[in-house]
């Protein structure tokens, strides 16, 4: 608990010293801010117009659909925020940063974390949102008091299902001396999560939930939305799903570290 | 405060076959060599000692450094630092220890080092008052006042290596690891450093460990020295006592008004055990053994028996001891 509360303190301060740095160029803040949201906007549009052509899919509605797509932007988002490091093996490994990481007496994986932090994602969140409100005014969702709640608890454990997937990944780098060439797999991968499971076939929903189990951040909390009730269960597990695969990825980097070799020199 | 037994550190070498059809048997079957880093590697250290680890390049020193600040694991073998198990205990560790990679930074390239040091600051969880004060000494005895708010990208190599001592020793570790931290500094800045470190081992009994390649920095600091050869320690004492054991003694050379030959130096100097050299028709080297009443002997009997013009004394430097140590070395491993 001590620990979570140093990490909380000295991740307000890299967030701040990351706005003073970006602040200190002007010009180029401004531009990334603009180019940002001009992409997110277009990405919006995009998605509209061409969730526009379809009409079903395999017993999902059209705004079923993008509410999915909608829900998956924001623990993508979130994800995309924390776990932007995805130099990881050039920067740590081949360059050695890790042995300053290691040094210093905070957990090594929130210090790697905290140097590559991305607050400027959280776009993606706000896009995700919009996205989910287009399709529940377009469904008439209706929605409980305790939905926001159950929408955060469900949106970070998703983040923490790909932070953990992706930990572990990263964490290859600490066995093998080569770069790996595993990331872009992954990230091919997840794509599927945004899409329904039923409408692959069962070998890929068995992967997707029970593999690499980003069906967990799309389909099944979003389906806890659209009140779909056979998914129910699964949208009940996704937190427990989240700390198992955090769990695995935070075990895998660990075992890692001490298996880290350093940089020559 | 330091005990290192019979720590040990192999690394698997991936071998690498020629060629494309070697590239691609690797896919199937690969062979790996064994390499052994750190040899059965034993010493202690006590509280407030200043000492350096020397060797050539390869001769495990580094990874010994990264073994003692937690950062790689032994193959085997026990450190216990500061009551500590670095690589077990890591987090509780680093927080007694400070660390300076000469060839690495440690602060963040974008922020004024003032910046660098507030995050580390809590990083380490520094008490504000206590910790402003130390602060406020760090900067007046390293001097860096003057630029310490300018972003480390702007600052000269000599200026950002103060800083870098500065950031290494926020939290006021106890023991504090220097790899290389003169490398490309000019020598006011050497010299700098180098006072400012005797400086907080003696008014802070702080204990620091040096790896270094300029004998300068040894000279300056250190009594105690380890020297590493191929992963095992060599040598480890006085630094008085290295160049007792290592030395070729001193060397005295002679200029004279007149030819002198070897042979006539020879006649006066008797049988004492030394060595004569002849550099030209006018000039002599001889070398005298370490020993304290010879060296005047010597002196006295060649100024009355020639006329000499000039004379020059010269102690053997400890980088012609570490080049000795490093040679012989060579040798014995030759003959294995």
């Amino acid at each position: 608990m001590q620990n979570a509360k140093h990490i909380y303190s000295i991740f307000a301060d890299y967030l701040s010293q990351y706005f003073k740095t970006r602040l200190a160029y002007r010009a180029d803040f401004l531009g990334d801010l603009a180019s940002n949201l001009i992409s997110e906007l277009i990405n919006l549009v995009f998605i509209i117009v061409v969730f526009q052509h379809v009409p079903l899919m395999g017993g999902w509605s059209r705004d079923e659909i993008i509410f999915i797509y909608g829900f998956f932007l924001v623990p993508y988002a979130l994800f995309s925020i924390f776990f932007g490091f995805w130099d990881f093996n050039e920067r740590y490994i081949i360059r050695g940063e890790m042995d300053r990481i290691l040094t210093r007496p905070v957990h090594n994986l929130a210090q790697v974390c905290l140097e590559s932090i991305a607050p400027d994602r959280i776009f993606g969140v706000i896009s995700g949102l919009i996205i989910m409100g287009y399709a529940a005014i377009q469904l008439k969702l209706d929605f409980y008091w305790y939905d926001p709640i159950i929408f955060i608890v469900l949106s970070v454990s998703g983040a923490l299902i790909y932070g953990g997937v992706y930990t572990a990944v990263s964490a290859i780098s600490f066995f093998s001396d080569s770069r790996t060439g595993i990331s872009p797999m992954i990230y091919n991968i997840q794509q599927y999560g945004r899409y329904p499971v039923d409408v692959y076939n069962k070998i890929i929903r068995f992967v997707l939930t029970y593999i690499l189990p980003f069906a967990f951040v799309g389909v099944y909390p979003a389906a806890y939305f659209l009140r779909k009730e056979t998914w129910y269960i699964y949208a009940a597990m996704t937190p427990v799903v989240a700390v198992i695969f955090f769990g695995i990825g935070l075990l895998v980097w660990n075992i890692g570290v001490s298996k880290y070799r350093g940089a020559g020199s | 405060m330091i005990q290192v037994k019979q720590l040990q550190k192999e690394f698997r070498i991936h071998q690498s076959r020629a060629g494309l059809g070697g590239a691609f048997r690797d896919l199937f079957s690969r062979e790996y060599k064994t390499v052994k880093a750190v040899d059965n590697l034993s010493f202690t250290v006590e509280e407030g000692e200043m000492f350096a680890l020397i060797g050539e390049n390869g001769a495990g020193k580094s990874t010994t450094i990264k073994m003692l600040t937690g950062i790689l694991t032994p193959s085997s073998g026990d450190i216990v630092i500061n009551g500590f198990v670095p690589f077990k205990e890591r987090e509780d560790y680093v927080r007694s220890i400070g660390v300076v990679f000469g060839q690495r930074s440690q602060l963040w390239w974008d922020l004024s080092p003032l910046e660098s040091f507030r995050l580390l600051k809590s990083v380490y969880k520094v008490d504000d008052t206590a910790g402003e004060k130390w602060l406020e000494r760090l900067i007046e005895e390293l001097d860096i006042g003057s630029f310490v708010s300018q972003p480390v990208r702007k600052l000269s190599l000599g200026q950002r290596m103060r800083c870098e001592v500065a950031a290494s020793l926020i939290h006021k570790p106890r023991l504090l690891f220097l790899d290389e931290p003169t490398v490309g500094l000019d020598v006011l800045v050497k010299q700098k450093i180098r006072e400012f470190l005797r400086n907080l081992n003696e008014t802070e009994k702080m204990t620091i460990l040096l790896t270094t390649h300029d004998v300068s920095d040894i000279e300056a600091l250190c009594k105690r020295v380890l020297v590493m050869d191929k992963g095992k320690l060599i040598f480890d004492g006085l630094l008085s006592d290295l160049k007792e054991h290592w030395g070729n003694g001193t060397e005295v050379s002679f200029q004279m008004k007149k030819r002198t030959k070897a042979s006539e130096l020879r006649n006066v100097l008797g049988d004492m055990p030394c060595t004569i050299e002849q550099i030209n028709d006018y000039s002599l080297r001889v070398q005298v053994p370490r020993s304290q009443e010879m060296l005047p002997f010597v002196l006295s009997t060649v100024m009355a028996s020639f006329d000499v013009s000039d004379v020059k004394i010269m102690e053997t430097s400890t980088e012609d001891i570490v080049r000795n140590i490093y040679r012989t070395d060579g040798e014995v491993a030759s003959h294995a």
